[in-house]
């Protein structure tokens, strides 16, 4: 998919890696792990807490272009939604392909209905969408 | 606050990594994911040794 995702915490890589080597439940995981422990790239992201030195868990999706193209934060006691967030790259990877359209909520992959905003559609979103 | 706006250039950011996979340090930038091509997703997360 030409992707590659980095999960990014304030630790460094060599706790990254004590992690790794001893929770059993990241056995399976293939992301690299990045450290922040500065604190310097959370802050550019927003996703910094002072009070803990923490980062929050934000998710960012960038083109190859270095645009910053998703962004969602969530506070420390709400979980993410990998299917969300698939459903979200795969939809910049379409976008990318096709500037001019626009995926509607339902959107979930490629061959789904998507939305060409224009003249004709205002007012006719129900039609466009249910059409 | 926040540096970065949708839409918009990042700036260019620096990490050392473990990388489960070579199982080996290593680095990301940004300009070597946009020289590679590459989509990035950046993933923060509290804290190692807790809950992601």
């Amino acid at each position: 998919m030409g992707c590659d995702v980095f999960t990014v915490s304030t630790d460094t890589e060599f706790v990254h890696l004590a992690w790794k080597r001893s929770e059993k439940e990241l056995a399976n995981v293939q992301f690299q792990m990045a450290a922040d422990p500065t604190g310097a790239v959370s802050k550019q992201y927003g996703v910094y807490d002072d009070g803990s030195g923490l980062a929050l868990r934000g998710t960012f999706i960038i083109s190859p272009a270095g645009v910053l193209m998703n962004s969602e934060v969530n506070f420390y006691n709400m979980g993410r939604n990998v299917d969300e967030l698939m459903r979200k790259f795969k939809a910049n990877l379409y976008l990318a392909k096709k500037p001019d359209e626009g995926c509607p909520s339902k959107w979930k992959d490629e061959g789904d209905k998507t939305l060409r905003p224009g003249p004709e559609m205002v007012g006719k979103v129900h039609e466009a969408l249910n059409g | 606050m926040s540096d970065v706006r949708l839409g918009h250039d990042v700036p260019d950011f620096s990490m050392n990594t473990y990388d489960p996979v070579a199982h080996g340090f290593s680095k990301v930038t940004l300009a070597g994911q946009k020289e590679a091509g590459r989509w990035t997703v950046l993933f923060f997360y509290p804290a190692d040794f807790t809950f992601v």
